[in-house]
């Protein structure tokens, strides 16, 4: 409701802006190019265009213009309002006597015209003329010196701003390499061609289906999707924004969508036609034929034929004549040549009766009412807070739905800013939990991208880290109830992937250690990159620890001209020979497949040696693991506390939000205030209440200025005694209260209860308190009055007013 | 130098030392046993430590081929010997012997820490090989002259010299002198050193060491000059038309040719010489620029035959790979299906459906690779077919340039000729105005004699040029022929290893399962 409100005023502040900028920069530019300008006349058409550059077009609903108010006055508080807002001035009721008369005559002329838009009624119901609306105001942010700019703004207080579609991704097609000299012939195709072709056939079938069924379901969909053809299409009216070429190098006229910000060429399809336009200056109405919507107008306002206008000479119509007769005129003082256009005026425009906008730096930084905003595409809906708005940083935030009445949500995006942790987006997916995050922005925090299903440990979720911030090269996390697959880049061992399978847990049957029951792993699967330094039989490609089972699964690099790659398995029996010794190692506990059999891999001491080495990485793995499920812990409860409570950085610049400097400032501030009280204080007049009893404007005589004195002098005294006995008073009623108590308390002492004993002493101490302060005040204020009586005095002596009369006698 | 074992007698390095040292620097316990077990071969040994044996000779070590480390400290060594096989050696410690020369440690390449202290050299060489070395431990030797150090300045790596106790660390300028002349030394004599000094020193040996720089990279640009130069003439010999850019021919053709040499002198001749020199040679550089032309060709025909040729290997190895890698993910499921099982006629199924899987596989390699056989077959015959082509156009052509020299040579023999036979006219008419040396004039005597003489110049000529033909031809016929050879016998061998490798693979399969399948019916 409030927003609305706000909206209607920001809008008609906007215009009043720009109004404003671009009506004293035509003058500028009028001033600085006239001389030069003789030769250009033919191209600047009329004074008119000159000195408006920006209008305003409108026509009318179909309903009556005069019944019509587009304000919900309860949103408004109209009793606030100046009461220019109410009421109309003797020169608006004329103007609106004048518009009335206006459009009599034009509804007589063109009866099939739809009436003009000319008076609505405000805020406080009152008729007003569309052109007093207009406020020209000049804003101090540069931002608002261009349309572009500025219209973004306003189009930020009215709706969204529709964001370009999103890029498609392009599908870049592999160059095929010329076929070379020697490329080998495709291997002979033996199948049936027959046979293919039937096939082929029976898919192509298949596929034709498929097609025509998806077809089907698409058009429907886009039916459902597509509304029926617009029955009021080219009925309805709107206001939008019309910039004339001319004037700061604006080389031809287009229109703004206020709404949008998007400016249209004039030649524009959706513009189907104009019925009339307005500044704040003057009204005219479009007397050309619309039958090719915008595109064959003459925006020459001077052209009476074209534009019939509404007040007689606020700005010169027409054209070059009375130019060049100005040119010889004035060439320097503006308000001058102002002055002398008005007094041949019949009739100019009422001030505008609208409050000068004011927007407050804050209110600018918000942009939108209360600095959120809701933007509902189809499919979607964005939302936007101003930064530092969400104390979390959040600024923006895209919901995309997968129907149209937007109630399944299909992911959420929202960006963040300003932030701390500098995380900048938060990528939820709702369909599968998890998401594919952007590339990362150069400076690397340590946790960029994090989605997920749910908060809780050991669900489905996605970690991604920067690159090369992390020192065990981990880039990506990812977790599923029973898995946990971490991806690794840049390490020195070459490891890259780690899978690790857990099985449920085991219910402990002493619960002492609460802390920490980890899953048991199951399975533990490890992948390598190929290491060049070692040859690829050598080279670990794939480990799989089967902790239950105690197997060791290898699976080697595969080398260059090889389709096959060694594997090597080891299990671990720890057994007991018939004498009872322990087997150490058995062939049967390591089987090997080698592409290019080895002899030294053979030996029962090297397969030995290499599972005591997988045995204990297998230990590192499963510690390994175990630490990156405590660091997710470690980071959930991060990222919750996080959320709770962010910081957000803030600019040294930011004056506003900055605490420190904020605290810095309000110091001086204070201390400006205190110095400022102190002067005051020290030019407090004692002598005003006394010179206001004599007769005013005379001259001070001795006698006068003696008394004067006494009686201030006396005065204070008696202030002084008065304080005083005040104090003594206080004192006295103080002390006999407690001597009340007292009495009472030595009367029921017997019966009283341990509380009531509590309170009466409690009573007792500060009473007690309050009487030593009050003597202590007494006693001050006996010291310190004669010294006060005495300062008085001589102040009195030196006063500048009594000095001469007073001085005689000391 | 006395020692207390120089009155004990000196030990052999034999087989049984050896082993005995092995087995004690061996693996310990658990692994200890295996390898008690197995016995330790010589080659899988990497360290090994035989100091205060009283060896007097180093031998035996051949077998040691993979040892990096070895210590042969506290012997009474004299000679260094026997190590020339162990050319993975990164750590050798000869300290304490009876050295008296730095010898056999060419083949070390991979030094990089080598002790001689407490020997008697008097002199640092023979260790230009050990390009790696960095540390260099000569402490207590008897090495006299500066000089030395000047030695050590060509091993880019050395860091750590020891050189305390020998004459030349008597003398004052010792440590600035190696300062100044070895720069990127770290440490001397167990210290390091003092960048200060370093600095300092390197200013007082200013000049000479500029002076010195100067002559090792004169040296230096020498050495790669020539380097160069025999490079070049490398490729202009795999383009069978070396030393054809210039007169090289020609000269060769009169530095046999006595007769020759001797008529050149007669009058006219030295024109005539001049004028069939300068036309010899552009045909010369016509042959090699041709030649040049024709092996750049050649070698991007190679190229691009030998990189499709791998490509086609390459994507049929992928495919392969990926039939591997589908059935490996489907067997491993059924295998821990049969596990599982309990069921036997289900296990019996299973184990056939297995099998079928892994006769499958076969067929599906053996498919692929002998569509490979085929397709490279038929790219290699095309290949072959081109390159033949190309070589005998390449012949023909230098051979029709050949033949445009004997043309010249055939045009100034008879010139020579004309002119030999008027000169003999002359002198038997007795009109010869000019003095004839006595060899020359003995030629001509008669007419059979000159011709003779001349047709003899001639006859070497044509030889010269018949032989550098010749050459040319052979050359490049063999090239080709090699080639060829080698493109075939590659392939050979490529098909041999895949079709051994498919076997190799699926024999491993088919056995696992059939082990699966015993151990199977065994814990049933």
């Amino acid at each position: 409701m409030e927003v609305l409100r706000e909206k209607v005023e920001e809008e008609e502040a906007a215009e009043r802006e720009e109004a404003a900028e671009r009506a004293e920069w035509a003058e500028k530019m009028e001033r600085m190019t006239k001389t030069a300008e003789v030769s250009k006349e033919e191209t600047i058409m009329t004074q008119d265009e000159l000195r408006d550059l920006e209008k305003r077009l409108t026509s009318i609903e179909i309903s009556i213009p005069a019944e019509y108010s587009f304000i919900n006055k309860s949103l408004i508080d109209v009793t606030k309002l100046p009461p220019s807002y109410s009421t109309n001035s003797p020169k608006e009721e004329h103007l609106l006597q004048v518009a009335d008369n206006f459009s009599r005559q034009y509804s007589h002329l063109c009866p099939d015209r739809v009436p003009l838009f000319l008076c609505p009624l405000n805020e406080c119901n009152v008729p007003k003329f569309v052109s007093t609306t207009l406020r020209p105001t000049l804003m101090p942010y540069p931002e608002l010196y261009n349309w572009d700019s500025c219209s973004q703004f306003v189009s930020d207080f009215l709706t969204m701003v529709p964001l370009l579609d999103p890029l498609k991704p392009v599908i870049k097609e592999e160059e095929k390499a010329m076929p070379k000299k020697y490329t080998v012939k495709p291997p002979r195709d033996l199948t049936s061609k027959f046979e293919q072709e039937q096939e082929n056939k029976r898919l192509q079938e298949i596929k034709n289906q498929e097609e025509k069924r998806l077809r089907e379901a698409e058009e429907r969909l886009l039916a459902e999707e597509k509304a029926k053809p617009d029955p009021l299409h080219g009925l309805r009216v709107h206001c939008w924004v019309l910039v004339l070429a001319g004037k700061r190098e604006v080389p031809e006229s287009f229109f703004i969508d206020p709404l949008t910000a998007h400016s249209y060429s004039t030649k524009d399809d959706h513009f189907l036609g104009i019925e009339s336009l307005w500044n704040h200056k003057n009204y005219w109405i479009n007397m050309q034929d619309c039958w090719n919507c915008c595109k064959e107008l003459v925006f020459d306002l001077g052209d009476p034929v074209r534009w019939e206008y509404m007040l007689l000479g606020t700005d010169k119509p027409h054209l070059s004549l009375t130019e060049e007769d100005e040119d010889v005129l004035d060439d320097d003082d503006d308000i001058d040549n102002l002055g002398k256009e008005e007094e041949d005026k019949s009739f100019d425009m009422p001030p505008s009766w609208v409050a000068q906008i004011e927007i407050t730096p804050d209110e600018f930084e918000t942009r939108c009412p209360n600095g959120k905003k809701v933007i509902r595409y189809k499919r979607a809906q964005l939302e936007k807070w101003a930064p530092y708005l969400n104390n979390n940083g959040l600024v923006c935030r895209l919901t995309v739905y997968e129907d149209l009445q937007c109630t399944k949500v299909l992911e959420i995006k929202e960006w963040y800013q300003n932030r701390e942790d500098t995380l900048e987006l938060k990528h939820i997916n709702k369909i599968t939990g998890l998401a594919t995050p952007p590339p990362p922005p150069p400076p690397p925090p340590p946790d960029p991208v994090h989605s997920y299903k749910s908060m809780l440990p050991e669900m489905d979720r996605v970690m991604e880290f920067y690159e090369k911030i992390r020192v065990d090269g981990l880039i990506k996390r990812e977790e599923t109830p029973l898995t946990m697959t971490e991806y690794y880049q840049g390490r020195s061992d070459f490891l890259s992937y780690r899978h690790i399978n857990f099985g449920p847990r085991v219910k402990k049957l002493t619960q002492n250690s609460a802390e920490s029951n980890p899953r048991p792993m199951v399975k533990i699967t490890e992948r390598f990159l190929r290491n060049p330094a070692k040859p690829a039989d050598e080279d670990v490609a794939e480990r799989v620890f089967l902790i239950v089972e105690e197997r060791i699964q290898l699976r080697y690099h595969c080398r260059d001209d090889y389709i096959t790659s060694s594997k090597r398995e080891f299990l671990r029996r720890t057994e007991v020979d018939s004498k009872g010794n322990k087997i150490i190692m058995t062939p049967d506990m390591c089987i090997s497949f080698e592409v290019e059999p080895m002899e030294h891999t053979k030996k029962l001491l090297y397969q030995y040696e290499t599972m005591i080495h997988l045995k204990n990485e297998e230990k590192l793995s499963r510690h390994q693991a175990w630490e990156s499920e405590l660091e997710v812990l470690e980071i959930l409860k991060l990222r919750e506390e996080e959320d709770d409570a962010h910081m957000l950085t803030i600019s040294i610049y930011d004056t506003k939000r900055n605490e420190k400097s904020k605290e810095y400032r309000e110091a001086m501030e204070r201390v400006l205030h205190e110095e400022h009280m102190r002067q005051v204080e020290s030019q407090l007049d004692y002598l005003a209440p006394f010179l206001a009893q004599l007769p005013p404007g005379e001259k001070l005589t001795r006698w006068q200025a003696v008394r004067l004195k006494d009686e201030c002098l006396s005065d204070f005294k008696q202030r002084l005694i008065d304080k005083a006995n005040l104090i003594q008073a206080r004192f006295e009623k103080e002390t006999q209260e407690l001597q009340k108590k007292q009495q009472w308390y030595q009367e029921n002492q017997v019966t009283l209860s341990p509380e009531d004993e509590d309170l009466y002493l409690s009573y007792c101490s500060q009473a007690m308190f309050r009487i030593r302060i009050l003597e202590q005040r007494l006693n001050r204020h006996k010291e310190l009055a004669p010294l006060k009586y005495l300062a008085l005095e001589e102040k009195l002596y030196k006063d500048p007013r009594l000095v001469d009369f007073v001085k005689v006698f000391v | 130098m006395s020692r207390p074992f120089d009155s004990m007698d000196p030990k052999v390095m034999d087989d049984d030392m050896l082993k005995v040292a092995v087995v004690e620097q061996g693996p310990q316990e658990e692994a200890g046993q295996l390898a008690k077990q197995e016995g330790i071969l010589f080659k899988d040994v990497r360290s090994l430590q035989l100091d205060f044996r009283n060896i007097l000779r180093i031998d035996n070590l051949w077998q040691f081929e993979n040892l990096q480390k070895l210590q042969l400290n506290n012997n009474i060594i004299e000679r260094i010997e026997g190590l020339e096989n162990l050319i993975h050696l990164v750590w050798l410690d000869l300290s304490f012997n009876n050295i008296e020369a730095i010898e056999g440690l060419d083949t070390l390449v991979n030094l990089e820490d080598l002790s001689l202290s407490n020997n008697r050299i008097a002199k640092i060489d023979s260790l230009d090989a050990l390009v790696k070395l960095q540390v260099l431990s000569l402490g207590n030797n008897q090495i006299g002259n500066i000089m030395n150090i000047i030695y050590l300045r060509q091993f880019s790596c050395l860091r750590t010299l020891t050189l305390s106790e020998n004459p030349i660390a008597e003398a004052e300028e010792y440590k600035e002198f190696i300062y100044a002349y070895l720069p990127d030394l770290v440490y001397l004599d167990f210290r390091r050193i003092d960048e200060q000094a370093r600095e300092a020193s390197k200013l007082k040996h200013q000049y000479s060491i500029d002076e010195m720089k100067h002559r090792e990279a004169l040296m230096r640009a020498r050495l790669e000059d020539e380097k160069a130069q025999r490079q070049m003439l490398e490729e202009h010999k795999l383009a069978f038309i070396e030393r054809l850019n210039g007169p090289f021919l020609f000269n060769s053709m009169y530095s046999e040719d006595v007769e020759g040499n001797k008529l050149s002198s007669l009058p006219g001749v030295d024109e005539l010489l001049e004028t069939y020199k300068d036309k010899f040679v552009i045909i010369c550089l016509n042959i090699f620029e041709y030649g040049l032309k024709q092996q750049e060709k050649r070698m991007a025909e190679l190229d691009t035959f030998n990189e499709c040729i791998q490509d086609a290997i390459r994507e049929n190895q992928e495919q392969g790979k990926l039939k591997v890698t589908k059935f490996e993910e489907k067997h491993l499921l059924n295998l821990n299906a049969i596990r599982e099982e309990s069921d036997l006629p289900n296990i019996e199924k299973k184990l056939i459906e297995c099998s079928d899987d892994i006769t499958d596989l076969f067929n599906v390699l053996m498919t692929l690779e002998m569509q490979l056989v085929e397709q490279l077959e038929e790219t290699i015959n095309i290949f072959e077919r081109n390159i033949t082509d190309m070589v005998g156009l390449f012949i023909e052509n230098v051979q029709s340039l050949m033949a445009q020299c004997r043309d010249l040579e055939n045009h100034h023999h008879e010139k020579i000729l004309e002119i030999a036979i008027n000169t003999l006219e002359k002198i038997l008419k007795n009109e010869m105005d000019e003095d004839l040396p006595d060899d020359v004039r003995a030629l001509f005597v008669d007419k059979d004699t000159i011709v003779n003489a001349v047709g003899a110049s001639h006859d070497i000529h044509l030889l010269k040029i018949d032989n550098r033909e010749d050459e040319l031809v052979t050359g490049i016929n063999s090239w080709c022929a090699h080639l060829l050879d080698k493109i075939h016998r590659e392939e050979i061998v490529r098909n041999r290893k895949r079709v051994k490798e498919i076997n190799q693979y699926i024999d491993h399969m088919q056995s696992e399962l059939d082990n699966l399948e015993c151990g199977d019916i065994i814990d049933i």
